[in-house]
């Protein structure tokens, strides 16, 4: 088994860049981790592997699992790949425990910037911050003359212009999946239309100004996509890029880096990444900021607790970021930042507001993600479709007792 | 055989099917009027999240569970009469879509629980017929062949039933979507460009071609086997009456496989309504979902970690009512057969 | 066969059409996945349909036979890299297991339920019929909070004296049954009960009851009846059942991909995986392969069995 583990660790390092060299401690407590299977986390579990005997679990679906595996008691993870997003069914069912004394005790490579401070308690740890921001083929701008879009009206005008042109199959792509995908996008403009979600009575407010723009811009997109958009998320956007279909796309930063292999993308060096336009002008940049990081599950011996903080803090060396300085942008030393990293440092510079992490969010979240598609399809109104939204939030909050 | 042997007989059976099917179904009942909720507080705290260069900590009201001494949320568990049906059915929206100038049909579609009702049943009922014609079809064609023919073409019939059904689903969506090999082809074929993905119609007419594709093979199978006890006395007897090859497959053939043609109907009846796979094969949540994908999705965490168990309790008793109603005339021809034979 | 019933001509070429544009049909999507596997990305996703089957691309950076491009890269890396092999073991055991232990079971019922005319005997047959209409969906999200805490609500057994002892002779605490094949397999074998028994239970009613009730007459109990003058007569349509419970247990994904963890995970759920971290074109061929690899076992399984499940069908596996 060991030698399997070892045997996958530096395969998954080779893939993702030079080997990186071995943990610093010798991990002798069996482990298992449970994460999204981006990069950057095939990067950090590859490092964790080369501490001894951590088993991990790389699922873009773990979003799913989470919650009940930490809930089980012993707790079938010790450590869970988390982020602001993700990090709430954890926090509110109570399953990953405080780190400050394991901090103290073994977190002195950690900068205070990575310590994830929920009331006062450190309960997370960050390896890197990610959004997503605007990518666009920066040949095919400079041909037709546009300038870096600043505003969505920019990007639309832009769009056209490359519509008109026939360079590419597609001007625009986007993460419209309905759920998650098209909810982040959802938020993202709706914030960036100076919208609140909520009112302080947790009950929901989408049904406004903002809410209807937000649709109308997401509409007028849509124009620009390929007409199979409700089934594109984060990957079927990216393989349209590396394929040359697309030229404009709001996407993650963690994808970036993918533009520029090789050995996938036919578009390598050609698109530039900048900061998130903005929704309306002057106003911030309409994305939100993410962190990624880990937790600890609570419903395990302490010893388990210490092995598997070890093996995190372990992971996120300097070798294992230099090795793999694209795949994020890091929060860890020997980062630098390179043309992958732009755009997500730019909108985080520009004021990108970070991503809430309540409990409230994830119920709209959930609310809207299910009912946004009935509007581009043309099912529902807009006004129809932010009701659904109201209805379907207040449905579950009131399921909660949440809202009375 | 005397009922103490029977009992020993079926024990084994029937404890299996009690503990996993009967006593979660039980319970999936009572969970149907009965709500879970947290206890929240609402205090101000402090959180801090990294920026790209410094961290950002912010102070704000924020509503979250309450915990027990043990770190547990805790939770109130209450009955709640028909509450989660009326939910799941919302009465009220129907009733105002139905009265005069209130948006009829579609906005009856508008609700979930209806939208599923509806696709599963068009699913149902459009798979049956073609399933079972298409499965004749293929037994009667393919026992006209040559002997030595038959045994490879029963294998390459029998290939899309056999393989995997999630694998199936997605190695036709990867003919399809986007610059698929059938979509260029559809593309050659028309000179315009279709996008199967793109729509509710073509994918709900390429989840039903699916479906048949899958199960025909099956029916086929049942009916191949079957044909060959075809009495050829009854045949030849046919033959002298002067019966023509339509009236001999009318006369003698259908109503022997009658009896076959109701068991491929029942479990296509029961496989189908609960049409699950295609839905997430090919991702058509969007504009297509199902009963059965109606409650995984109920059941599935949201963002926040939450499942709306009641609700989709309320809408897996529904869902079997809906089965019960479509078994009724099978239930009761069988009653009929064990009477007859009491 | 009587000259009158030969088919004429032009009846014979629409059937000879109609089998071979089925047999295209029935084989094409299959046939063009497997095709893809052996293909570099860049062939296997080109719009061109001549790039995948030709491989133009794969010569150039693979090789490839009599000049179409060939790689087993994907296959390698399915196999060595991602030790597909384990996932292979995984649904080798829950395969076998629910096989066999949904055959003895639902062989005795079968059988039982063949022989009697008792009331409950019918509905015993109607809930089957109602719990085999069921949606999985259902039953299984209702498993997975129980599977998860089953250290905590099962310790009682393992710490009640009268019982304790049973079970600490398996293992001293009680175990959380989330990612165990053994759970799986029970659950599988339940949800597939009432579709064995009632195919079983047609198939026993075309064997006739003289035979085991002469048997019985001889001394023989009912059970030494069944083992001795059922058994051996029963074999083909025991086989034709145990091709179906094959097929649900190899084929599941809704149960094993809700109820297995990566170690424990059978092939099937552990596919999805693949597709659910394609961020690469290269990993989106490789779960092509992967599904590929699991399709080729249903294919001998089949071909060796093909006469014995017409045979078994034949003889009254399946009369309603």
């Amino acid at each position: 088994m060991l030698k399997h583990l070892f045997v996958a660790a530096t395969l998954a390092a080779g893939l993702a860049g030079p080997a990186s060299a071995a943990c610093s401690f010798q991990n002798t407590v069996p482990l298992k981790t449970l994460s999204a299977a981006f990069e950057a986390w095939k990067a950090v579990t590859a490092a964790m592997a080369e501490c001894g005997n951590v088993q991990s679990e790389l699922d873009q679906e773990f979003r799913r699992k989470q919650p009940a595996a930490f809930a089980a008691n012993p707790a079938l993870y010790q450590l869970g790949g988390v982020s602001n997003g993700t990090i709430v069914p954890l926090l509110s069912a109570g399953t990953i425990r405080p780190l400050d004394d394991l901090v103290a005790k073994y977190g002195q490579s950690l900068s205070p910037n990575q310590l994830i401070r929920v009331d006062g308690k450190i309960m997370a740890i960050a390896m890197s911050v990610n959004s997503q921001h605007l990518m666009y083929r920066q040949d095919i701008f400079a041909e037709l003359g546009i300038p870096q879009p600043k505003t969505y009206d920019d990007v639309l005008a832009a769009a056209a212009k490359i519509k008109a042109s026939g360079k590419v199959a597609y001007a625009m792509g986007a993460t419209f999946k309905p759920g998650f995908d098209i909810g982040l996008d959802f938020v993202n403009l709706f914030l960036g239309f100076g919208g609140t979600l909520t009112k302080p009575d947790n009950t929901p407010a989408f049904n406004g100004e903002a809410g209807l723009k937000t649709l109308n811009a997401m509409k007028a997109i849509s124009a620009y996509l390929d007409p199979e958009y409700l089934v594109s998320e984060s990957t079927f956007v990216q393989k349209q890029f590396q394929q040359g279909k697309i030229a404009i796309a709001h996407l993650w930063a963690t994808r970036a880096a993918a533009m520029d292999d090789a050995k996938e993308s036919q578009v390598v060096g050609k698109i530039a990444m900048v900061a998130s336009p903005a929704a309306m002008a002057g106003g911030k940049p309409a994305s939100t900021l993410w962190w990624d990081g880990f937790a600890i599950a609570k419903n395990i011996p302490d010893s388990e607790a210490e092995a598997a903080f070890r093996v995190g803090v372990a992971a996120l060396n300097e070798n294992m970021v230099k090795a793999n300085n694209g795949a994020a942008v890091w929060l860890i030393k020997g980062f630098t930042p390179a043309r992958a990293a732009e755009g997500a440092i730019a909108t985080a510079m520009a004021g990108a507001p970070p991503y809430p992490s309540t409990i409230t969010m994830g119920i709209a979240m959930t609310a809207i993600g299910d009912n946004a598609a009935d509007f581009l399809t043309g099912k529902k109104t807009a006004e129809q479709t932010l009701a659904a939204m109201e209805a379907a939030y207040l449905v579950k909050a009131r399921e909660q007792g949440l809202v009375k | 055989m005397n009922g103490r042997t029977f009992g020993w007989f079926v024990a084994p059976s029937v404890v299996m099917m009690l503990v996993f099917i009967a006593f979660p179904l039980v319970f999936v009942f009572v969970q149907s009027f009965h709500a879970t909720q947290s206890v929240f507080e609402t205090v101000k705290v402090e959180s801090c999240t990294p920026g790209f260069l410094g961290q950002v900590c912010k102070t704000e009201e924020r509503t979250r569970p309450k915990l027990d001494a043990a770190g547990r949320p805790m939770t109130e568990t209450s009955f709640i009469g028909l509450a989660a049906y009326r939910t799941v059915l919302q009465p009220d929206a129907v009733w105002a879509a139905l009265a005069p100038g209130g948006g009829g049909w579609d906005a009856v579609m508008a609700v979930d629980f209806y939208r599923a009702l509806r696709f599963t049943l068009t699913f149902t009922l459009v798979t049956l017929p073609a399933v079972i014609g298409l499965g004749l079809l293929i037994a009667l064609a393919v026992n006209t062949m040559a002997r030595s023919l038959r045994g490879p073409l029963i294998f390459v019939s029998l290939m899309p039933f056999i393989v995997t059904p999630v694998i199936g689903a997605l190695s036709i969506r990867w003919l399809f979507m986007g610059d698929g090999i059938l979509t260029a082809a559809l593309r050659w074929m028309t000179g315009s460009h279709i996008s199967m993905f793109a729509q509710g119609w073509t994918i709900e007419v390429l989840m039903l071609v699916y479906r048949v594709w899958h199960v025909a093979p099956f029916a086929f199978v049942v009916f191949y086997a079957a044909l060959q006890t075809v009495s050829q006395d009854a045949l030849e007897a046919a033959l002298i009456d002067g019966a023509s090859r339509f009236e001999r497959l009318r006369y003698v053939v259908i109503p022997h496989l009658k009896p076959l043609i109701v068991f491929v109907a029942l479990i296509h009846l029961m496989d189908a309504y609960r049409v699950f796979d295609e839905v997430v094969g090919f991702s058509s949540e969007a504009h297509r979902i199902s009963l059965q994908f109606l409650t995984f999705n109920l059941l599935t965490p949201d963002q926040a970690g939450n499942r709306a168990v009641t609700r989709a309790s309320a809408s897996a008793m529904l869902t079997m009512v809906g089965v019960i109603v479509l078994l009724v005339p099978i239930l009761l021809r069988t009653w009929r057969e064990q009477r007859g034979r009491a | 066969m009587n000259a009158a019933l030969r088919l004429p001509a032009g009846l014979r070429l629409v059937i000879g059409v109609f089998v071979i544009g089925w047999v295209a049909v029935a084989a094409f999507p299959l046939l063009w996945t497997a095709v893809m596997s052996f293909r570099v990305p860049a062939d296997a996703l080109s719009a061109n349909p001549l790039d995948v089957l030709l491989g133009p691309r794969t010569l150039e950076t693979a090789g490839g036979v009599f000049g179409i491009g060939v790689t087993f890269e994907h296959y390698w890396a399915v196999w060595v890299t991602q030790h597909f092999y384990r996932n292979l073991l995984n649904s080798a055991v829950v395969t076998f297991g629910v096989v066999t232990i949904s055959l003895s079971v639902g062989t005795l019922a079968g059988y039982a339920l063949a022989r009697t005319r008792s009331v409950l005997a019918f509905w015993l047959l109607v809930a089957a019929l109602v719990f085999r209409a069921l949606p999985h969906s259902v039953l299984v999200t209702g498993y997975v909070p129980a599977f998860l805490n089953s250290a905590a609500w099962l310790q009682p057994l393992w710490d009640w004296p009268l019982t304790g002892w049973l079970f600490q002779l398996f293992s001293a605490r009680a175990p959380t049954l989330y990612g165990q094949p053994l759970a799986v397999i029970v659950v599988l074998v339940a949800i597939n009960q009432p579709f064995t028994i009632w195919m079983l239970r047609s198939f026993f009613e075309n064997i006739p009851a003289e035979l085991d009730e002469a048997a019985q007459v001889d001394g023989c109990t009912p059970f030494g009846a069944f083992w001795r003058v059922i058994m051996p007569v029963m074999w083909p349509g025991v086989i034709t059942a145990g091709l179906f419970s094959f097929l649900l247990a190899y084929n599941d994904y809704l149960v094993t991909a809700l109820l297995l963890d990566s170690q424990s995970m059978t092939m099937v759920p552990a596919i999805t995986q693949f597709l659910n971290r394609d961020s690469r074109a290269s990993e989106q061929i490789e779960a092509i392969a992967a599904a590929v690899s699991i399709t080729a076992p249903l294919f001998v399984l089949v071909m060796a069995f093909q006469k014995q499940i017409v045979a078994g069908l034949t003889q009254g596996a399946v009369k309603g």
